[in-house]
């Protein structure tokens, strides 16, 4: 049978090359002078009477009218190829990159995968797609690895015993002849806002009617703002924040900037509103009222400690104040006066914060995190009505997702006997689900439990029949984006074990014949797009990876005072009072693994939490006074970070979990992350007898999922110590992350070339002149600390691009991490002030470090053999074959971002100490040939001995070289235009803070950031003139607020009586004392 | 035989005397030329005591954990230490440098002393430069094994290549290596040629062929004769000249692996003097204590006399009072520097100690700081203190005559020292690495096993080393203490009836 292959057409946009003489043969020009040439019919015209085309096709109608060949009519099958047949427009060892999405909770991002011989190996965001920059998250990156998951399910598993698909597709259509009405069955979906599965779910819904369909997943399972958004402003709407367009953004327990609780997109949106260029520009102001630090709270001008559990009553105090400084908000909040018993500087900081709000009416804009009760974001949701705020810093749209019954329901029919069959599309319940549920219990009550899922975890063991499902790069699907653009989901390579998509299974359950056709698909686009030219609009769609204009429409509703007020009423919850001592857990998603299904990935478990700097696991987030008060200790001994174990007791299900002291966060507060203590997760997840964390699942309840009142605290005996990547959190008064407020910006421009060591020292002049820096273009990058919020997106998305492998917990423990560029995160009070080192409310500010390619490195001085050198284009190299391992260039590095290879990572298995059995060890061919296919061919895999270290991505910049040396010939000089090359840190980030170019370019942004007043260079004293400069952080406090004397001050020195003026040196004019940086090449440009 | 000694221009004391203003002689007790013969050659020619066996098996069998423990590196990786990224020297580092630095005092006791005309330097120059050549194999262990890849170590060599890449020769790590190198092959020149005439000695004397035919090639022809006494000295001579310098530029290269860096509490000018007085009071300690038990053992107290052990205490309390004074003035000029960075890596990276803590008393403020370091004291504090109470304040007490004569105080000052100089570069190298400039950055090394095991080991490969010497070769050069025995003078008159 012929197999049809189709590719999509070459992109409609750009100019037009034609490839071949075959595609040139398709014109309109060449088919004229064919038929010019020659009579008509003359291609087929051979000289005989019947062409062979004719013959065969003649041959063939007789078969088929014989009757033989009746089986031959189906539709043709079509296939992705594998690559022993290759595909157009492949080029060996060339990169082909295809649109496609990833679905997240709050919205799928658009993707460019990057596919070398047929193999994804990185995810790039789509930078065609407007608003996001073509910038993603972690988790985005890292589900490339997932693919190549060693340890994902390989098999149809019925009754503990591995069968075949035939097997498998009898007991398929045995089970839809027993379900003919859907008696006795239940679906239990994980969340996802595919419009095509929620169409074939629709559909599967109208064949089984009496089916009964519901769905779970355990970050969004309160669904506490879409209910309080349904209630304000009308059923199926969702208020989108726009943080761009706000002035004073109020965070209420929200974490908008991590990507857990928000996106790329606001990550995107807000940091737009702190743009600064110069220092007239205005940026917004936050406030951030949080329970722990949070990557909102780290970017906060104010932010203050408070337990989740009284943020509802600070939000009613909120609306209180607002209507006693005469913006009526509307919103009865009598009812919870009682509960507001502020001290003196919360009513101050409350008062102030209001009266700001006020200032800036119809700019200001409140949000509230997802943990919070309805009521919470109900009052939330007046104040922003009141504020003026609705249409202009937050839009209403209609919500596309369908809902279904929640899993509260599908227990209790369960238990009510009325469900036979249970087919479970993804999702972990037996892990995840709200423990008083008593899941697995329930799981086994069910005859038959039918479970698809990418890897066989704990729920597929409880289940009859598991069925291996591909990820999101297998197979075909569509999305919809955070502002509600449809997106598709294409595959990039056939499932590497068979698997099944969620849509491919739905539409095997009705019937329909797709395989990996998308056909499903392309019917929800007919029916969304409505297009004229279905062919040539479809391919566009799969080209370009949106569709345009599809970007839901707001609504433009209002909110409605009476349904809150109603609301409101009768509240339910319990208000805990401001200042009130009653404990609280707050259990939250994991910043890597999030709810545990990533449990299994390496470079998330690796990947540090953003705050605590733990990998490996979580532990329970106190503050020193919390644990002082618990009799708990975390301390640091011998570079481990320890915790003692606190026993946890809820409904009766117990967790034992190692604390950690988090400065900054709220007193009689707790905070737990979800992901951990797999059971069934892998080798890297862990499993039941080596777990990785520890699972707290067992304290959520139906009724209290995120904020959990008075839970009941024991001590345990015993330690544990934390795999932490950072030990040291203060910054000793160094002056590395540099920072101030905006009026002292404004006050002192060059404020941040004159803090630490740099006000007091001379210029360096160097005896020495180095070898002039000769090509023509001189690369360098800056990095905005004002816009960096520190989601450790780049730290994944340069792991991916640089084949950078994991080490496991242990020798993380051991101070041996890879990563090429990590994110330093201080905690500080203002310098020089009795707050430095105040643990319980300090400032955190968080500063990416990669390898600053020093002009005058230390680094190449030192090493004996010449490894790492200096390239013309002013980029430190290391010739890894060179490298001989002395470390030496590491011991020499000012800023430690020199990572060696202790051991054999890429070749031996990371767990049980394989590491140190050296040629002993397993030499399994699973640990490590499956991950191969992921990495990088453009980048060299490092062995054993050998030093690694940023390398600004010289693979992408070589290549870009090449292209524009084709597309030059011998015409021009070859030079990459500016924004045409970017790192991969820069690629990945959402707000922009990582900018990386040709510095000789004066019109490049890096040259514009260079010269940016707020530029600084890490440690300049020492004369390393690093081609990466970092540049100041500026908070925007609110003068008049009660902490705003504390507020952007870390790296300011107080003015000490006796301390030194700290002017630089006063001869020189100003302009002379502007960083070297902005010079080209070794201090003196030699390039022309 | 004996050698013809008197070609030896001989100026010490040349008559015994009975004065009590005399110098103490160099040989107690009016030993004759054929008593030293005697003596000397006798603990080749004995029968091998069982002591030696016992304490060469043990010394053989440890002296195996470093090279088996090594080959588990090389095949493993080097996270096998404990190393981690800030800290990416330590022991090995640590160790070279302990070793190069014993390595010292026997090329100064025969260079420097011989250029200077020391005397006594005669009864221990032999064993302390033995003791110098198997330190420095002991030493040249860690460098060469420390790297990632070792099987490209030839890399450090400037072998011309086809890609035309040439070692660094900016890196004092290759400073380093041409140091260490030529240090070695002089050192082994010097013990030899200084030897050749004590092994004709052992030849004539041996009594078995297999011991003549071993030692006449080791002896390469040595008849004694004017001429080859005549050629003898002057190679002597020209040798020590050369090795001269080298005992003040090896660990001064060494110490520019550290002082040539960025690295706070690395970057010091003072570090070549201070290397080399280290050294040189590190070498002294070592010979001391390798001599102390075979002076016991094998009697040899008339020639290593009270005095030399005299002399090399008070060498011990000159070289550990400067490096005592190398330890403040570092500190001072971190404080001085005002650079905040140095500053801490002094205070708070090592001598913040809980100690401290007792300044609470004390109603000052000055004191309340000091009391505040104390409870938040260096991660190393130990390590800084046991270096300063070992290296400083432990020799002091040679200020004392009764200390510098008590062999059982001596020894232990001598081991302090010997713990203290590694102490010494423990403190420099992890440190300094463990907390530099990002605070981000900084952690906590601790030794594995391994570290542990394979320094242990060189130890065994040391004394193993020290005992063949002992038993093979005369441990104590016996023509040049003939040559400042009483009986080389021209003049002698030898006292009562004793004939020559």
């Amino acid at each position: 049978m012929k197999k049809i292959i189709t590719h999509p057409p070459e992109a409609p946009v750009g100019k037009r090359y034609w490839r071949s003489l075959d595609e040139y043969s398709h014109t309109d020009e060449f088919k004229e002078w064919l038929s010019r040439e020659f009579p008509q019919g003359a291609a087929e015209f051979t000289g005989d009477d019947v062409s062979r085309r004719n013959f065969i096709k003649l041959m063939g109608a007789s078969v088929a009218l014989a009757g033989i060949g009746l089986s031959g009519c189906r539709r043709p099958r079509t296939e992705i190829i594998p690559f022993t047949k290759t595909p157009e427009f492949q080029i060996p060892g060339k990169p082909l990159s295809y649109a496609t999405s990833i679905p997240r909770r709050n919205g799928a991002l658009p993707l460019l995968v990057t596919t070398y011989d047929g193999r994804p190996t990185k995810a790039e965001g789509n930078y065609t797609f407007p608003g996001l920059n073509g910038s993603t998250d972690q988790i985005a990156q890292a589900s490339v690895l997932s693919v190549y998951d060693p340890d994902r399910s390989k098999g149809f598993v019925l009754d503990g015993k591995v069968i075949t698909e035939d097997a498998f597709n009898i007991f398929l259509e045995d089970f839809k002849k027993r379900f003919s009405q859907g008696n006795g069955l239940a679906i239990l979906l994980d969340e996802s806002n595919s419009p095509t599965r929620a169409r074939l779910i629709a559909q599967l819904a109208s064949l089984w009617p009496k089916a009964i369909i519901y769905s779970y997943d355990p970050v969004t399972f309160g669904r506490n703002k879409e209910k309080a958004d349904a209630i304000a402003y009308g059923a199926n709407q969702s208020s989108v924040p726009l943080y761009d367009n706000a002035k004073i953004i109020v965070s209420l327990d929200f974490d908008f900037l991590g990507f857990v609780d928000g996106t790329p997109t606001s990550v995107s949106r807000y940091s737009k509103s702190r743009r600064i260029t110069s220092p007239e520009d205005s940026m917004s102001r936050l406030y951030a009222v949080e329970h722990r630090y949070t990557l909102a709270g780290g970017m906060a001008d104010h932010r203050l400690r408070l337990p989740s559990s009284q943020i509802p009553a600070f939000t009613a105090l909120l609306a209180t104040e607002l209507t006693k400084q005469g913006l009526n908000v509307g919103a009865n909040c009598d009812q919870f006066a009682q509960f507001a018993q502020p001290d003196d500087f919360k009513q101050k900081w409350i008062q102030e914060l209001a009266a700001d709000l006020i200032n800036h009416k119809g700019q200001s804009l409140v949000v509230a995190g997802p943990n919070q009760p309805v009521e919470t974001h109900l009052m939330v949701a007046a104040i922003n009505s009141a504020l003026g705020a609705l249409g202009k810093t937050l839009v209403t749209r209609k919500n596309e997702t369908p809902s279904y019954s929640s899993i509260v329901d599908l227990a209790n029919a369960i238990k009510s006997n009325s469900i036979q069959s249970l087919l479970i599309l993804g999702g972990n319940p037996v892990y995840n689900a709200p423990a008083d549920l008593g899941w697995s219990n329930l799981q086994r009550q069910v005859a038959e439990t039918i479970h698809l899922s990418f890897d066989f975890n704990e729920t597929s063991k409880l289940s009859k029949l598991h069925i291996p499902a591909a990820t999101y790069l297998e197979s075909w699907g569509d999305a919809l984006a955070e502002d509600g653009t449809y997106l598709n989901i294409q595959p990039l390579i056939l499932p590497l074990f068979d698997g099944l998509s969620q849509i491919q299974l739905v539409e095997r359950l009705l019937g329909l014949p797709g395989l990996v056709a998308p056909d499903a698909v392309k019917e929800t686009f007919k029916q969304i797009a409505k297009p004229s030219d279905f062919e040539t609009a479809w391919n566009r769609f799969i080209h370009s990876g949106f569709l345009e204009n599809s970007t839901a429409k707001t609504s433009g509703s209002s909110a409605q005072l009476n349904a809150i007020n109603q609301s409101l009423a009768k509240p339910g919850v319990s208000f805990v009072a401001l200042g009130s001592q009653d404990l609280e857990l707050v259990i939250e998603a994991d910043y890597s693994v999030e709810d545990g299904s990533w449990a299994n990935n390496g470079w998330l478990q690796e990947l540090p939490d953003p705050i605590t700097k733990i990998t490996w696991g979580n532990a329970a987030l106190v503050s020193a006074n919390t644990a002082k008060a618990l009799g708990l200790k975390s301390y640091t001994e011998k570079g481990i970070d320890y915790g003692e174990f606190l026993r946890i007791s809820v409904g009766g299900n117990d967790v034992q979990i190692p604390i950690q002291i988090a400065p900054g966060h709220a007193d009689n507060s707790i905070s737990l992350f979800l992901g951990y203590g797999r059971k069934l997760a892998g080798r890297v997840g862990g499993v039941e007898s080596h777990q990785v964390g520890f699972d707290v699942y067992p304290l959520r309840t139906t009724n209290a999922a995120s904020i959990i009142l008075q839970p009941a605290i024991q001590k345990m005996g015993g330690v544990f110590g934390h795999a932490i990547t950072q030990q040291h959190w203060a910054m000793e008064g160094r002056a590395l992350f540099r920072e101030n407020t905006i009026e002292g910006f404004k006050e002192d421009p060059l404020s941040a070339k004159k803090m630490g060591v740099d006000a007091h020292v001379p210029p360096n002049i160097s005896i020495y002149q180095s070898p002039p820096l000769t090509a023509k273009q001189q690369w360098a990058m800056t990095i905005d600390l004002n816009s960096c919020v520190g989601c450790n997106a780049c730290m994944i998305a340069c792991q991916a691009e640089n084949n950078i492998p994991i080490v496991g917990a242990e020798q993380v423990k051991n101070g041996r991490e890879m990563h090429w560029i990590r994110i330093d995160r201080y905690f500080a009070g203002p310098q020089g002030s009795e707050e430095q080192n105040d643990i319980e409310n300090p400032e955190m500010v968080m500063q990416p470090v990669a390898c600053l390619h020093c002009e005058n490195a230390p680094c190449e001085v030192v090493c004996p053999v010449n490894a790492t050198v200096h390239s013309e284009d002013g980029l430190n190299v290391m010739a890894y074959n060179r490298c001989i391992g002395t470390r030496y260039c590491a011991n020499n590095c000012p800023y430690k971002v020199r990572r060696f290879n202790f051991f054999d990572y890429n070749k031996r298995p990371i767990q049980d100490h394989q590491l140190y059995l050296g040629p002993m060890a397993t030499k399994s061919e699973q640990d490590t040939e499956l991950y191969k296919f992921q990495q990088n061919p453009n980048v060299t895999v490092r062995m054993r001995g050998v030093m690694e270290k940023c390398t600004y991505c010289v693979q992408r910049i070589e290549e870009a070289k090449i292209d524009q040396l084709i597309k030059a010939k011998d015409s021009s000089p070859a030079i990459i235009p500016d924004g045409s090359l970017k790192s991969a840190c820069q690629q990945v980030c959402p707000a922009e803070a990582i900018t990386f170019g040709d510095m000789n370019d004066e019109s490049s942004n890096v040259s514009r950031n260079l010269k940016d007043p707020r530029s600084y260079a890490l440690l300049s004293y020492l004369n390393t003139r690093p081609r990466t400069s970092h540049m100041m952080r500026l908070r925007n406090p609110n003068p008049k607020m009660p902490d705003a004397a504390k507020v952007g001050l870390i790296s300011i020195e107080k003015n000490d009586s006796d301390h030194d003026d700290h002017t630089l040196n006063p001869e020189l004019p100003a302009g002379e004392q502007k960083h070297e940086a902005a010079s080209p090449a070794h201090g003196q440009s030699k390039s022309h | 035989m004996a050698t013809d000694s008197t070609i030896h221009q001989t100026v010490a004391s040349p008559m015994p005397s009975t004065g009590v203003m005399d110098r103490e002689p160099l040989v107690t007790n009016h030993r004759t030329y054929s008593w030293v013969s005697n003596k000397v050659c006798g603990i080749v020619e004995g029968k091998t005591p069982l002591w030696w066996w016992i304490s060469f098996v043990i010394c053989a069998i440890l002296g195996t954990a470093t090279p088996i423990l090594i080959a588990y590196q090389v095949s493993t990786g080097v996270g096998v230490w404990g190393l981690n990224h800030p800290v990416a020297w330590a022991w090995d580092i640590t160790n070279f440098v302990f070793w190069i630095g014993i390595g010292h005092a026997g090329t100064l006791i025969s260079a420097i002393l011989y250029l200077t005309r020391q005397k006594w330097r005669t009864s221990i120059n032999r064993a302390a430069e033995a003791m110098t050549i198997f330190a420095v194999i002991c030493a040249g262990i860690f460098p060469a094994f420390h790297v990632g890849r070792v099987w490209m170590a030839w890399f450090l060599a400037p072998i011309p290549n086809a890609n035309a890449i040439w070692p660094n020769f900016r890196s004092p790590l290759l400073w380093d290596v041409f140091a260490v190198s030529t240090y070695f092959t002089v050192s082994l020149l010097f013990w030899y040629t200084g030897l050749i005439p004590d092994l004709a000695l052992l030849r004539d004397r041996a009594k078995t062929k297999i011991k003549k035919v071993a030692y006449g090639i080791l002896a390469v022809g040595w008849r004694g004769s004017n001429r080859q006494w005549w050629h003898y000295e002057k190679a002597y001579l020209i040798l020590a000249g050369i090795s001269t310098p080298l005992v003040l530029s090896v660990h001064s290269i060494v110490s520019f692996d550290f002082a040539t860096s960025v690295i706070p509490g690395w970057h010091t000018t003072i570090f070549p003097p201070y290397f080399v007085a280290g050294a040189i009071f590190g070498g002294f300690a070592m010979v001391l204590t390798i001599m102390l038990p075979f002076r016991a053992i094998y009697g040899l107290q008339d020639m290593i006399t009270q005095k030399h052990i005299d002399n090399m205490c008070k060498i011990i309390l000159l070289t550990g009072t400067i490096v005592g004074y190398a330890y403040i003035m570092e500190f001072f000029i971190a404080w001085y520097s005002a650079n905040p960075f140095e500053w801490y890596t002094f205070l708070h990276s090592r001598i913040a100690a809980p100690f401290f803590k007792v300044f609470e008393i004390l109603p000052f403020e000055w004191a309340q700081n000091l009391a505040g370091l104390g409870h938040n004291p260096a991660p190393y504090w130990w390590a800084y203190w046991l270096m300063m109470s070992f290296n400083v304040l432990s020799p002091q007490l040679f200020w004392f005559k009764y200390c510098r004569t008590n062999l059982w105080v001596i020894f232990t000052v001598v081991m302090m020292i010997n713990a203290g100089m590694w102490f010494e570069r423990f403190v420099i190298i992890v440190t300094s690495l463990s907390r530099d400039f990002l605070p981000s950055s900084w952690d906590y090394f601790k030794p594995t096993w391994v570290d542990v095991m394979t320094f242990v080991g060189t130890f065994g490969i040391f004394l193993a080393l020290f005992l063949l010497f002992i038993r093979f070769l005369p441990m104590i050069a016996i023509q040049e203490v003939k040559g400042v025995l009483p009986e080389a003078d021209p003049h002698y008159h030898p006292p009562g009836k004793e004939k020559h």
